[in-house]
């Protein structure tokens, strides 16, 4: 468990850094945007399922997450 | 309750409760929308939004970022030593996560007065308006979060499984929310 967390963490750093290249990278905005929104998306579900042990929960309680996590997200990307 | 008798599997007892896991998806949601709101009206203002959000310093906002997440990774540490019945590990992880809890409020703290000195308000432009609105309401969360942990950290002899894990699900729900809003806010538009 201690391991993992550690590992979780590890991760969580590297998608901020890799986050913070993204963000300066000259790409188009059109690309930028869902990149972003993937690397955030990956650590909200990071923090979610390992730090809040979420992975043990109910089903329901798991695709609930990923569900409202994919709406806010198509909202932002179809804007 | 023994961590080991909790059936999380059960629909009603995710880890830190269901009445918790309630609030944390009316909380997103809640942001959610506010954060779609955002969009849509970036979309009508594109470069009013991208000139204000030019005016961020994403540096700091992405070293809050690591703060908070640090802070997160303490209080799983924490919860985990505290199901390991090793409360003087967790306590100084809890101590620890509430430094970095306080940390966050003072870098925010120093962004805030940065954006108050250029007069950057909440009536600037609608950018601004969504700026101090969404990040003032996920300020005023982590503050309570503090309490919580620091009335848990407190108490941690004589508290229960379910207490703990339900403060560090509400610590976390911090995460979570600052996680939705710093690409919107910083990096997106």
């Amino acid at each position: 468990m201690n391991k993992t967390l550690t590992w979780t963490f590890g991760l969580l750093a590297l998608l901020t850094l890799a986050a913070l290249l993204v963000s300066n990278l000259a790409i188009e905005p059109s690309t930028k945007k869902p990149l972003m929104l993937l690397l955030f998306s990956s650590k909200f579900l990071l923090v979610a399922f390992q730090f809040m042990e979420l992975k043990k929960a109910h089903v329901a309680w798991r695709a609930a997450i990923v569900a409202v996590l994919a709406v806010i997200n198509g909202v932002i990307a179809v804007a | 309750m023994n961590p080991k008798a909790i059936d999380y599997k059960s629909f009603f007892y995710p880890p830190g409760g269901i009445l918790l896991w309630m609030i944390i998806f009316l909380e997103l949601i809640t942001f959610g929308m506010a954060l779609g709101a955002m969009a849509f009206s970036a979309a009508d203002n594109g470069p009013l939004f991208h000139q204000s959000r030019l005016q961020l310093n994403a540096t700091i906002g992405t070293i809050n970022t690591a703060v908070l997440l640090t802070s997160g990774f303490f209080v799983a540490m924490a919860v985990h030593n505290f199901k390991a019945a090793n409360l003087q590990k967790s306590s100084l992880q809890f101590k620890l996560a509430m430094l970095g809890g306080l940390l966050f409020i003072a870098i925010k703290g120093f962004e805030y007065y940065s954006k108050i000195d250029a007069g950057l308000l909440l009536d600037s432009n609608t950018f601004f308006t969504f700026y101090w609105l969404l990040t003032g309401f996920h300020l005023i969360h982590v503050v309570v979060g503090l309490v919580i942990l620091f009335v848990l950290n407190r108490n941690i002899t004589t508290t229960s499984i379910e207490t703990v894990e339900a403060s560090a699900a509400f610590w976390h729900m911090c995460d979570l929310i600052w996680l939705l809003l710093f690409p919107v806010l910083y990096l997106i538009f």
